[in-house]
């Protein structure tokens, strides 16, 4: 059946006109916004050029929320990927009684909001009623203070989100590892291959893609999930020690009076997420193996 | 005729997407509509309801809309970047998302100054002969130190020491009225293993902060501070207070920095409530704040104005603002409005809600804790008002965060008073050049 060009067009343009207005609009207008100095609320925009970007080079709080971006990504990314990785392998391929209650208790952390999320870690980090203090007292072991250590408290975050992540990616390893044909393990028994190694010559080639397409979600939702979690459980604090990129753009944007460079912030992280996922992207590129 | 339905129905829905684009402010020119914005705090919004009731009588024309919102800031702010500014907006400074301090910045506020020269509708009075004199010649209601009032004063809290009275009672302590008297007792209280100080949260500590340089160096020395003069931390009086923060880290229960983040302040609270701890800088709100919250038996709330450091001890009077927005449509009927918050009525009804004004003699109609809060002026504290000169926004700069969120560093030992008080300097120094 032959269509013709201008229903297709017609058909097309309300979503077009939608992701117009509500995604091409807004991110021009945050690259625009972050050459202006302004409050956010007044008409009282002045344009300072790049003056936004070469304060922030200066700027150590924004270098520190950096680096905590950073630890979050590369340290959730990787220990989740691990975590997830083995749990679908177990989970797929180990003879466990109850492999669906399982799947289950892994994916609820995922439909948590990230307050309530922030609420349970809050009461597990409690210096002095909390879980993680009880259990390292059973051990001997002097309190945490999870939350009140400069040094920890990113780490303390860091479980959170790990906590949080890890079902919904395991969710979506096993679906791909329950497509790869059970006679290859077999043939790979019969050779005489240890677990490990058919993980990583048979799984691992087959579920590549998947793995793949996770790394860039990983990158989206460590620095969203970062930004939700650090708002409700640590504000930041203390004394800016788990500011991360979002939390001090709003910081800067609203608290601050700031908006303009709160924006300059907002490109950087538009530019470097977009250039993390295009990198890993490319470093992660394999010849597709198909069956 | 298929394609032609087709292409009528795609149309249709690219203009309801435009339609969902238009401007809600469609009934802004309505001079006879007043626009009233209003934070709802602790206090409720029952009071303002029945403020604007009055003020709809009084006033015989002018209709109120009010608004009432625990984050009004989300609620007006978009309406206020597309241009649909309130009238009236009751919001004080001190908040995280900053309404009042960036319209500050950015000149964006009315001049009131008038408004203290009207009579109070529906009464004989003018505004300024009923304010209690001094509120209106602090920072936090002339940011601009140009002698014009921007912001009307508003509920107002004494802010001090928090305590459990029966605790001292108990144990034989007496109240300290200097710091020396402080350590003391701290020692005393470390003995039997109660710790001397908690605090809610860092962002606490302004109060607390601006009493002390207050009883360091007078008024004069605090409002040099406010004013970033140069050379103001270089002072012995500066490093005194500095040195006071630093000393509460050996009095300070030591899960109060894990608990001051985020959510998790009102566990600092407890520690008072539970007898762990003794004193907490804080407002006459934690009364209400931990009215459920269990506590040791003969509990009873104490409070007290910061010991002093030379001779006068102060306490930090809060205040909460109202102000009208320069792109305000209804200016008029607006100052009327704020004239009227300081009438007898408005100030009654305030009152049932537990919202003091700053209006004389509001203070004789107090009963219970509050009267016990609202005396400290009288037992021989000085009072200290207003807060940090108005500034342009400086990026990536803030003093709050470097005189106030740097204490859970201090308590923690991770910053010494030098590297505080050289961070102080070099915020305060860019401030100064860009003071309004």
């Amino acid at each position: 059946m032959r269509i013709s060009k201008s229903f297709l067009f017609w058909c097309v343009a309300p979503a077009f006109l939608l992701f117009l207005v509500f995604m091409i609009y807004p991110t021009i207008s945050v690259f625009v916004m972050s050459l202006y100095k302004w409050g956010g609320y007044s008409a009282a925009k002045t344009f300072v050029g790049l003056n936004n970007f070469r304060t922030l080079i200066e700027d150590t709080r924004f270098i520190g929320s950096f680096r905590n971006s950073v630890i979050l990504l590369v340290i959730v990314s990787v220990i989740t990927l691990i975590l997830a990785l083995w749990c679908a392998n177990v989970l797929t391929h180990e003879k466990i009684k109850a492999k669906s209650l399982f799947r289950v208790i892994f994916y609820i952390p995922n439909i948590l909001s990230a307050v309530v999320i922030a609420a349970i870690f809050s009461a597990i980090y409690d210096p002095s009623r909390g879980l993680a203090n009880s259990v390292l007292g059973l051990m001997g072991i002097e309190p945490v203070m999870w939350l009140g250590n400069r040094g920890i408290v990113i780490y303390s975050i860091a479980i959170a989100m790990i906590w949080q992540a890890t079902g919904y990616y395991m969710v979506m390893y096993m679906s791909s590892m329950s497509a790869v044909p059970y006679s290859l393990y077999e043939a790979a028994d019969i050779e005489g291959a240890s677990g490990t190694s058919k993980f990583f010559s048979i799984t691992l080639p087959l579920i590549w893609t998947n793995v793949r397409t996770t790394l860039t979600f990983f990158i989206i939702s460590s620095i969203n999930i970062s930004f939700l979690l650090v708002r409700a459980m640590t504000g930041g604090g203390p004394d800016g020690a788990s500011e991360v990129f979002l939390s001090y753009m709003y910081e800067q944007s609203y608290t601050n009076s700031s908006y303009g460079y709160g924006m300059a912030i907002g490109v950087v992280v538009f530019v470097f997420s977009f250039a993390l996922s295009a990198l890993v992207n490319i470093a992660t590129r394999r010849d597709i193996v198909e069956l | 005729m298929k394609k032609i339905i087709s292409i009528i129905l795609c149309l249709a829905l690219c203009v309801t997407v435009l339609a969902s684009c238009r401007s809600r402010n469609a009934d802004s020119g309505n001079t006879g509509t007043l626009k009233v914005a209003v934070l709802e705090s602790a206090y409720g919004s029952e009071m303002w309801e029945k403020v604007c009731d009055e003020f709809e009588k009084v006033s015989g024309e002018v209709n109120v809309q009010l608004t009432a919102d625990k984050n009004i800031e989300d609620v007006i702010g978009s309406q206020m970047k597309s241009g649909d500014y309130p009238d009236v907006v009751h919001l004080a400074t001190g908040r995280e998302a900053a309404l009042t301090e960036t319209m500050i910045k950015e000149g964006a506020l009315t001049d009131l100054s008038d408004v203290l020269d009207m009579k109070v509708p529906g009464e004989e009075k003018k505004v300024s002969e009923k304010i209690i004199p001094g509120f209106t010649e602090t920072l936090a209601t002339n940011p601009y130190q140009n002698k014009k009032t921007y912001l009307a004063p508003m509920f107002y809290s004494p802010c001090g020491l928090f305590y459990n009275a029966n605790l001292l009672r108990e144990m034989g302590w007496e109240l300290p009225t200097t710091w020396d008297e402080m350590w003391a007792l701290g020692d005393k209280a470390l003995s039997e293993g109660i710790y001397l100080f908690t605090y809610p949260t860092a962002g606490y500590f302004d109060a607390f902060i601006y009493s002390l340089l207050a009883s360091s160096g007078g008024v004069g020395f605090y409002n040099d501070v406010m004013n970033y003069r140069e050379g103001v931390w270089d002072t012995s009086e500066a490093k005194a207070v500095l040195d006071i923060v630093a000393r509460l880290r050996d009095y300070t229960e030591p899960t109060t920095v894990a608990n001051s983040t985020g959510d998790n302040y009102l566990k600092n609270q407890q520690l008072v409530l539970d007898g762990k701890a003794i004193f907490m800088p804080n407002g006459t709100w934690v009364v209400g704040e931990m009215a459920d919250a269990p506590r040791t038996e003969g509990f009873e709330w104490g409070f007290t104005a910061l010991p002093a450091i030379e001779d006068d001890r102060y306490s930090f009077t809060f205040f909460e603002q109202c102000w009208i927005p320069q792109e305000a449509k209804n200016k008029e009927a607006a100052r009327e409005f704020v004239a009227f918050l300081y009438s007898d009525k408005a100030a009654e009804i305030f009152a049932q809600y537990g919202a003091v004004q700053p209006i004389m003699d509001m203070t004789d109609k107090l009963s219970g804790e509050n009267k016990l809060f609202y005396s400290v002026y009288e037992n021989g504290a000085k009072a200290v008002m207003g807060g940090f000169a108005a500034t342009e926004a400086v990026e990536g700069v803030s003093i709050y965060n470097t005189l106030f969120e740097s204490v859970n560093s201090i308590i923690t030992g991770d910053k010494t008073v030098e590297q505080w008080r050289n961070e102080i300097i070099s915020v305060s120094d860019k401030l100064r050049n860009n003071l309004k």
